[in-house]
């Protein structure tokens, strides 16, 4: 067995490095203006090999401490907190301070491992190198899955091991420094296991095994939906006592002793049966690729559409009829509910501050502390002091603030979707036809999809814009007229402005290939560039009217020049790329 | 009227596909383009029809002999029909065809929708059903037919005959004969048989190259030796 790790593990972080590399070399070769200069014998150059795979060492090695290191030591970290605040509360009278920071290091490490078992069991999932080792090379897909398995163990018992010295430095006791790596190990085991079992099962029953996106959003929302009621539990002295978390210690030790003999069990045929699955990880680029297309496939029609629209309205009418469900039922109805469900629980807290004291305490001091603690980072008892603070720092949201409304908007939008679904569906096969290309009629179109972008993105920014105004209204109403519309103005501009970057990026870089995934460097490159500006103007504290100036004159501005550019480079960058 | 190429390079890095490329066609003849995988087939077309920039030369249209009689190509003069049926898939044949007569204006089409698609042999019930759900077959009709609309003077054939069933072939043979009066018509196969029953004159692209093959020799017994051993590299040799 460890015989085959040490000759299957090279063979992976080699041909992890090889794949690393000459796609850094093909990204390159994409990049404009470098692309043009850089020569394909750079894929065969040995000296730039050496140096890649020293930087890919060093890579794996920093995702061990920052990956690894970096979770336990926010486990060891709330244990201090913790046990320093109950100790000085003396809530546990007959437990020393080691005592509670191991108790609290253990039961939240055990929370922290359950969390990335629920969210993160990669054992049999598939990636490039997988891919290539098993379905190309025909190498025994147990035995790379076990390989892979037990570097990501080590890895992890290595760093858990690193930082229970510093841990230690704070008051951990050694005893939950040791335990804890072992502890990781099994726990691991026993995820593996399970996964393996059930796997097993779905195989009899002829199923395939897949990762399901709704469920992985659905554990999140209950792991993040869970965390607040933990939280008032432990705010309120609450705990798991010692002998619990010991019995769920050796539980754990016992199901990973269990997990290790059914892995050990599991059949090689049944180990490439699961990657040929398709198990994606998000790796396995071309799979996933090649889903996702599949996801945009799905049109149905019954005959033929009759309109009065002619030429490219009548196509933007179809083509929108045909994708309703894609592109615009989907963001409305996740906006609608996401903002309403906002609106209402800041409605509620604000709420919460015209009540005296006694009327509903525990509610009061649970809101009033959880938004303190995202709020300004820090949680404290007194609610006099946090339900000033929060009412001011709302009401100055909802009025200096007003360029963070474009972190809705751009959470809602759904442009980059849209411009996949036209290239996929639509211009893929029209950018053959020798008309599509003339100048005159890409903007035509152009101009159609823009309005009908504005159109689709609209609706989450009303609702955005409502929430905020719900805000305003709450603490104190407007401060001077037309205040209210001044909100709707800002949103949509940032509309007109978000709209508007994604088609004309779409046009000037046609960043697709035979799939939806972005295959232009420059395109990634502008886009990175735009968000990170819309990051920064997000946190820029303005008046409302200036705000609204700024936002109107940007987007005015933003919408003729990139009109412009398109009208000039569109022929010769819209294009199917060869 | 004649479709000129005129010392025509394109390369991707270092690599150079067509090479100082010369070659007249000329109208109400059906060219096929013969070369092997990677010859640069594809290419050649993209070149012609903008999708991908060229390196040097030029293509025009020439009306007569003398240099006066120059026109440029217009994006409306090609028509490109690929290997690979690309039809907008969220569209049913009728509203494509609808669509593409609506935006060509300077169109008058002389047959109705309905007598379009009997000219092309497609049947009534897949007319009114998205092209997602049509045949591979029927979707290289459809791109054919909206080819002919167009009525373009170059028509770019890339391997259309590729996967087809032999009846669909055959019409479709059928159709590409009956349009090649008044166009200059160029199909790209690396089939030998298919250009030897379908086209007027073989050229072949080799080495980067265009190079007629002399017509006259099109039914000797011996002609397909001749152009697989023109076709062959001198390694291969």
């Amino acid at each position: 067995m460890l015989n085959d790790f040490f000759t299957i593990l090279p063979k992976v972080l080699h041909l992890r490095s090889i794949i690393g590399y000459n796609s850094l070399v093909f990204a390159l070769k994409k990049t404009p203006v470098i692309g043009k200069v850089i020569p394909d014998r750079l894929y065969k150059t040995t000296f730039l090999k050496v140096i890649y795979w020293i930087s890919h060492i060093i890579k794996e090695v920093g995702a061990l401490f920052i990956g690894k290191m970096c979770g336990i030591s926010c486990v060891y970290l709330a244990a201090g907190l913790m046990a320093a605040a109950y100790k000085s509360a003396d809530l546990i009278p007959d437990m020393s301070e080691n005592g509670i920071f191991g108790m609290f290091a253990l039961f939240f490490f055990i929370l922290y491992a359950l969390i990335g078992l629920l969210l993160n069991t990669k054992y049999f999932k598939k990636t490039t190198e997988k891919d290539y080792l098993v379905f190309m090379i025909r190498m025994d897909a147990k035995k790379l899955n076990n390989t892979l398995f037990a570097y990501e163990l080590g890895k992890i018992f290595i760093g858990y091991y690193l930082v229970g010295p510093v841990a230690a430095v704070f008051g951990c006791p050694l005893w939950a420094w040791l335990v804890i790596p072992f502890l990781a190990v099994f726990m691991k085991l026993f995820g593996a296991g399970f996964l393996s079992c059930r796997y097993k099962n779905l195989n009899k029953k002829h199923k395939p095994l897949r990762n399901s996106y709704a469920g992985d959003v659905f554990k999140l929302v209950a792991v993040i939906l869970l965390m607040p009621f933990l939280m008032v539990l432990f705010i309120n002295g609450y705990y798991v006592p010692m002998p619990v978390i010991i019995a769920l210690t050796v539980l754990f030790f016992v199901l990973g002793v269990c997990g290790f003999f059914v892995l050990k069990n599991t059949d090689a045929t049944l180990h490439r049966k699961a990657l040929h699955d398709g198990y994606v990880d998000e790796k396995a680029s071309t799979a996933e690729a090649r889903n996702q297309t599949r996801s945009f496939k799905k049109i149905k029609a019954e005959g033929s559409f009759k309109s009065d629209k002619k030429g490219f309205e009548y196509l933007n009418a179809l083509f929108v009829k045909r994708h309703r469900k894609m592109l615009i039922m989907k963001p409305v109805a996740f906006t609608v509910i996401i903002l309403a469900l906002t609106a209402f629980a800041i409605y509620l807290f604000i709420a919460c501050y015209y009540e005296d004291n006694g009327a509903d305490a525990c509610r009061n001091m649970v809101m009033n502390n959880l938004v303190n603690l995202f709020t300004f980072r820090g949680f404290s008892d007194p609610l006099v002091d946090l339900k000033e603070s929060s009412f001011e720092f709302f009401r100055w949201c909802a009025s200096f603030q007003l360029f963070a409304l474009s972190v809705p908007i751009a959470m809602a939008e759904n442009s980059f979707k849209c411009t996949q679904a036209m290239y996929i569906n639509c211009d893929n096969s029209l950018m053959t036809f020798s008309f599509f290309k003339k100048r005159e009629m890409i903007m035509k179109l152009f101009d159609i999809r823009f309005k009908q972008l504005i159109k689709i993105n609209i609706p989450p920014a009303i609702v955005s814009s409502i929430a905020a105004n719900l805000v305003l209204f709450a603490t104190g109403g407007q401060e001077y007229p037309f205040q209210y519309l001044v909100t709707f103005i800002i949103a949509s501009a940032f509309v007109v402005i978000y709209s508007m970057s994604w088609l004309a990026l779409y046009y000037l870089f046609q960043p697709f290939t035979t799939t939806v995934t972005v295959k232009s460097g420059a395109y990634a490159a502008a886009r990175t560039v735009f968000s990170i500006i819309m990051a920064i103007v997000m946190f820029i504290p303005a008046h409302s009217l200036i705000v609204m100036g700024v936002t109107v004159i940007f987007a005015f501005l933003f919408v003729l020049i990139m009109r412009k550019l398109v009208y000039k480079k569109a022929t010769k960058t819209w294009r199917v790329k060869a | 009227m004649e479709f000129v190429i005129s010392h025509l390079v394109k390369s991707y890095g270092s690599k150079q596909v067509l090479k100082d490329c010369d070659f007249v066609f000329e109208e109400g003849r059906i060219y096929g383009l013969l070369g092997r995988n990677g010859s640069g087939k594809t290419t050649f077309f993209n070149c012609i029809n903008s999708d991908i920039d060229i390196n040097s030369g030029e293509f025009y249209f020439r009306e007569g002999k003398d240099a006066a009689g120059k026109i440029a190509l217009q994006p409306e003069d090609i028509g490109y029909v690929v290997s690979t049926p690309t039809v907008p898939e969220f569209m049913t044949g009728r509203e494509f065809l609808k669509f593409f007569i609506e935006v060509h204006e300077e169109i008058t089409p002389d047959k109705t929708i309905d007598e379009y698609f009997d000219y092309m042999m497609i049947p009534e019930d897949d007319r009114d059903r998205i092209l997602k759900d049509y045949s591979h077959g029927t979707k290289n009709k459809m791109q054919m037919l909206v080819n002919i609309i167009a009525k373009p003077k170059l028509m770019l054939l890339d391997e259309p005959l590729t996967s087809l069933d032999v009846i669909v072939a055959e019409e479709m043979k059928n159709v590409i004969r009956n349009q090649k009066e008044g166009h200059i018509t160029i199909f790209s196969t690396h089939l030998l048989d298919v250009a030897l029953d379908l086209c007027d004159e073989i050229v072949l692209l080799n080495h980067g190259k265009l190079e007629p093959i002399d017509k006259s020799n099109l039914g000797d017994a011996d002609f397909k030796n001749k152009i697989i051993a023109a076709l062959m590299d001198q390694e291969d040799a």
